[in-house]
This record gives structure tokens, C-alpha cells and sequence, in this order.
């Protein structure tokens, strides 16, 4: 089902920039024939996307060591780079630099697929994040699906390296992370599920559209409140943040999966965690606090001085503003993960089940038919 | 009815562990403005405290080597390396060493001297290369540390105990501004007061 087919109930429809056909038309125009430009114009979301996800990716890392080192009463790194913003960027090219070690009567073929198999789904989902109209990799009719799908491949890698290390504190870090993930993955698609039944559509895009024409006001918190917290709690648990990270706990199991783990092997874990942290804020901001869209509708605000909503330069700004937008939502959520891992305990194993089976589920089941009832009831707000 | 009441009970304590991580939550937020207490070390640092044990400082001349350093150290420590003179009758110390690789700053050498040849310094900075450069002789011992206030290239923090009323970082007063409460001579000064 693409976007034109699907019945969609949004406000107004911002055409935005399409930088595929403008870069397709340059190059065309340049005398290349079309299909030349389309292969052309093929690698660069590929990359623009990996190098997006890893930037991302250092700059959580160094905002979780400095809002640690705040809620902490220290002042984290702060030499390397101006107010130590390199810090993520020396890790990384340290553990690039390590030694490479297969522990001796390990499975040397799965220990070196586990990491490979957590790192790709998660640099995978990031096709579907959209940050405007059209600053899409790909528009999937079946997005968030497809981020479900794939993200649940992640457990079958991280009990495939807990097994192969040979180290007891693995495989017991790995089968932990394989229930955990298993378990949260249900609530997780439950509380998707409303919102996908609000939208009518899997679409990320049309996820944020629903959502979009009445400002603050519009967006999916308010009518989901419920399945926003179930969403929160299942991510925390997905991404094994603090308050669900049991799979690595450090204190009790060494470093769980990880723990024979060295030079990129080990950078790759740390990558997907913080990759997978990034881009489930960055998806709970498109699902939940509408995407791309500004706290006053971007449209009115054109209408109201005056400009219409096809002058180029309007439309640079609203795809610069939704970029920001998109990004400041996200990072406010990567904020809010890193104040809960210095404020929330860890949980027992059993909570930690209890919490998932016996609450989340019963919960977000209970949310889903609240949302179809609502929906019936009141089709004007809930995407009759 | 009874499955109704459930419900609410659990809807209650939810609600209430909600709540409580809230608080949480506010108090981690809230020590998020708070200055960090971090003392830059090589840049700044604490004022080590007026009964600070750290090396210990040995003065040759008043020693008259008694060995009751020796005696009263938990493992026999300090090396008194001492020869009788018989036209004077009196022990002549030839070498004095503490090796500080092994010593733990108990103190008790200080304490028992009976000359007052032995005393505790401020200084705690005594890494080196090689174990054996730990072993301080006589003439080791005699220096005197470099006072943290005297160097230029430190700012100088005080500990809690000995800031001004009423501040609760050394970051934030000068190390010379005068400390909480009366310092032993003002204390001396104001009984003479009193006796005339």
C-alpha cells in the first residue's frame, strides 16, 4: 500500500523538498541519461544515513556523559575537544586500534556474526525515520512494521554471541537479553498498533500527518497517553537502558554478552546500543510527538504573514526547521533515558518479566480496545 | 466487586510507584544545576587538613636515637643506623631512613618521639618510578614540602571543615578568607582578655 492509495485524514499536504527529483532533474539536465542519475543519486541516502546514525550516535554519547557527569555533581569529559565533545570520537578510534581477540574454545564464526547481526537491523531501521515530507529514505507503506520486524531479529544475534563466547556470564547476559527483548517486543507492538489504527496507515509519514495541523495540540500524546508510558517502557527495555539492564549488568554478570568482547566487535555492541537509543527516540517522537511538525503549525504561521507554502525559500526553512524539530524531540527523550538510568534502580529478572507480562501487556491490550472503541465513538479525533 | 476493588488497588500502587519515581526523577534534575564538586586536580588542589598525615618529616640534629620510632611501629619500620661513642658516652646517629613504599602513616613515630625529631607533612603527592626511590634517608626526610598555596601554577581549595560560615564549596570563597569559628590564637588572645 503506498502513501496515495491509503486513505489518509490529514489537514493539509505540505509538498516540502523532494531532493531525489531535483537532484534526478540536475543531473538530467546535465545531459546524463535518467536512469544514470537515479543510480547515481542511490548511494548518497545510503551514506547520508550511516554517517547520520553514527554522528547520532556520538553525540548521545557524549551527551549521556556529560548529563551523567551533571546529575552526578561532576563535570565529565571537558579536555578532549572543546568541552569534551571528541570524547566519543576517541573511544571509538581506541577501540579501533585494539587487538582483536577470539577467546580460545569459542565459536569463532558465530562470535564474529553475533555483533554484525544486533549492528545491521538497527542502521536498517533508520531507512523509515522521516524528517519532513520527503526527507525520507524510503516511504514504506509498512514502516513501522518493518522496524518491528527487523528490530526483533536483534536477540537471535545477542544469544548467538552469549553462546559462542564460552563464558558463563554470557550466556546467561545472552538468554536474558533474549527474554527481555522477546517480551517487551509484545507491548512494543501493541501500543504501535494503536497508532497505527489511529493513522490508518503504517506509514511513518502519514503517521506524523495525522498528527499534524493543530500544533502541540494535535499530536498523539494526548490521545495516547497510556500507550505513550507502555511505549517508554517497552524502548527502555528494548534498547536494555538502565532502569531493564539486566542483560549486561555490570555488577552481576561482568558485561553480560559483551564481556569477551574486544576492540570492534565491541565497538559495534556499543554503537547498536546507542544506535538503537537514538532511533527508538527518534521513532517515539514520529509516533508520539509528531515527527517533524513545529509546536504552532508551520502552515498557519505562512498564512498569517502572508507567504505561500511553495515559496522555496519557506520550504528550506520548514525542512530545516523539521530536522530540528525532529532532532530536539529525540535528544529531549535521549535526556530524559539518561536522567531515569541515575534515578530508577535496576529491576530483578522476575520484576523485570512480572513487569512486562503481568502490567505492560494486560495494559497496552486494554489501551488497543480502548482506541478502537474511541475510535468508533468519536471518529472526528481518533481516525474514523 | 472484590475483582473491581483489585483493579483499583493496582491502579493505586501504580499511580504511586509513578509518583515516586517522579520524585526521583526531580531530585536527579534538580542536582543537575548544582556546581560539580570535581577538584581539577593537577590545576587545583585541596588544602590538605591540619592533622593531615602524609610523609613524615625527620629532623637529623635533635635525634638522639632512642629507638622508640622503631618500637612503636606496627612493622618496625624506620632504620636507625647508630653507633656508640665511648669517649662521650652518648649514641651517634649515622643514618636515618623511613621507607615509605611500606610505612602507613599510622603516625605512632610521631607521636612517641621524645625529642620531637619526627613530624607528619602535608605532602601526599609520592609516586615514582622505581620502589626503591620510596625509601627516604636522613637527608630525604629533612625536606620540606612545597606548600599548595604557594604555587602559582594551583589554585588552592579548601576542605568543607574549613570554610567561611555559612559556604558549602571551596570553589566558591577565596582559600583567605577567614574560616568558621575561632582559630586557636584568637581563642588564646581572648582568655588573656579575660585573666587581666
Amino acid at each position: 500500500m503506498s502513501r496515495s492509495e491509503t486513505p489518509t485524514n490529514w489537514i493539509r499536504m505540505n509538498p516540502g523538498i523532494d531532493l531525489q527529483a531535483s537532484f534526478v532533474q540536475a543531473l538530467t539536465d546535465l545531459g546524463l541519461p535518467p536512469v544514470a542519475a537515479k543510480i547515481l543519486w542511490l548511494p548518497l541516502p545510503m551514506l547520508l544515513m550511516i554517517v547520520g546514525a553514527t554522528v547520532g550516535v556520538l553525540a548521545s554519547v557524549w551527551l549521556e556523559r556529560k548529563i551523567s557527569a551533571a546529575a552526578q555533581q561532576r563535570i565529565g569529559p571537558e579536555f578532549i575537544g572543546p568541552l569534551g565533545t571528541l570524547a566519543p570520537l576517541a573511544d571509538g578510534l581506541k577501540l579501533l586500534f585494539k587487538e582483536d581477540v577470539i577467546p580460545n574454545k569459542a565459536d569463532p564464526f558465530l562470535f564474529t556474526l553475533g555483533p554484525v547481526i544486533v549492528a545491521i537491523p538497527v542502521f536498517l531501521s533508520y531507512l523509515i525515520v522521516p524528517f519532513g515530507q520527503n526527507l525520507i529514505i524510503t516511504d514504506l507503506g509498512i514502516a513501522i512494521f518493518i522496524w518491528i520486524a527487523v528490530s526483533s531479529i536483534q536477540p537471535i544475534g545477542l544469544l548467538m554471541s552469549g553462546y559462542a563466547s564460552n563464558n558463563k556470564y554470557s550466556l546467561l547476559g545472552g538468554l536474558r537479553a533474549a527474554a527481555q527483548s522477546i517480551s517487551y517486543e509484545i507491548p512494543l507492538a501493541l501500543s504501535v498498533l494503536a497508532i497505527a489504527m489511529m493513522s490508518n496507515s503504517l506509514s511513518t509519514i502519514d503517521i506524523v500527518n495525522q498528527q499534524a495541523g493543530y500544533g502541540i495540540l494535535g499530536w498523539n500524546v494526548w490521545r495516547q497517553p497510556i500507550g505513550f508510558i507502555i511505549f517508554w517502557i517497552a524502548i527502555l527495555a528494548e534498547c536494555e537502558r538502565l532502569p531493564f539492564d539486566l542483560p549486561e549488568a555490570e555488577e552481576e554478570l561482568v558485561a553480560g554478552y559483551q564481556t569477551e568482547y574486544t576492540g570492534m566487535k565491541f565497538a559495534l555492541y556499543y554503537l547498536a546500543s546507542y544506535v538503537n537509543l537514538v532511533l527508538s527516540s527518534l521513532l517515539f517522537a514520529v509516533l508520539y510527538l509528531g515527527g517533524w511538525e513545529f509546536i504552532v503549525p508551520v502552515g498557519v504561521i505562512a498564512d498569517l504573514i502572508g507567504v505561500s507554502e511553495t515559496t522555496p525559500w519557506l520550504q528550506l526553512i520548514t525542512a530545516t526547521l523539521g530536522i530540528t524539530m525532529t532532532l530536539l524531540k529525540a535528544y529531549f527523550l535521549v535526556f530524559l533515558a539518561v536522567l531515569l538510568r541515575w534515578t530508577v534502580p535496576r529491576v530483578r529478572i522476575d520484576q523485570l518479566l512480572d513487569l512486562g507480562w503481568k502490567f505492560l501487556l494486560p495494559i497496552a491490550l486494554t489501551n488497543l480496545l480502548l482506541t478502537a472503541g474511541l475510535k468508533l465513538a468519536f471518529p472526528f479525533a481518533f481516525g474514523g | 466487586m472484590k475483582f473491581l476493588n483489585q483493579v483499583k488497588e493496582y491502579a493505586k500502587e501504580s499511580v504511586q510507584a509513578a509518583k515516586y519515581i517522579g520524585q526521583g526523577l526531580s531530585v536527579t534534575f534538580d542536582h543537575m544545576r548544582r556546581r560539580p564538586i570535581t577538584v581539577q586536580y593537577p590545576y587545583e588542589k585541596l588544602i590538605p587538613s591540619e592533622r593531615f598525615r602524609g610523609r613524615i618529616h625527620f629532623e637529623f640534629d635533635k635525634c638522639i636515637a632512642c629507638e622508640v620510632c622503631v618500637r612503636v611501629c606496627p612493622i618496625n619500620l624506620p632504620v636507625v643506623d647508630w653507633e656508640f661513642n665511648k669517649e662521650t658516652k652518648k649514641k651517634k646517629l649515622n643514618h636515618y631512613s623511613i621507607d615509605f613504599g611500606v610505612c602507613i602513616f599510622c603516625g605512632n613515630c610521631v607521636e612517641f618521639c621524645p625529642t620531637n625529631c619526627l613530624s607528619m607533612t602535608e605532602e601526599y603527592e609520592l609516586a615514582a618510578y622505581d620502589r626503591h626511590e620510596l625509601n627516604y634517608d636522613n637527608v630525604a626526610l629533612g625536606r620540606l614540602p612545597y606548600k599548595v598555596t604557594n604555587d602559582p601554577m594551583v589554585t588552592p581549595i579548601r576542605e568543607f571543615a574549613y570554610l567561611p560560615k555559612g559556604a558549602i564549596d571551596g570553589h566558591e570563597v577565596a582559600h583567605t578568607a577567614p574560616r568558621a569559628g575561632k582559630r586557636p590564637e584568637e581563642i588564646m588572645d581572648e582568655m588573656d582578655r579575660e585573666n587581666k
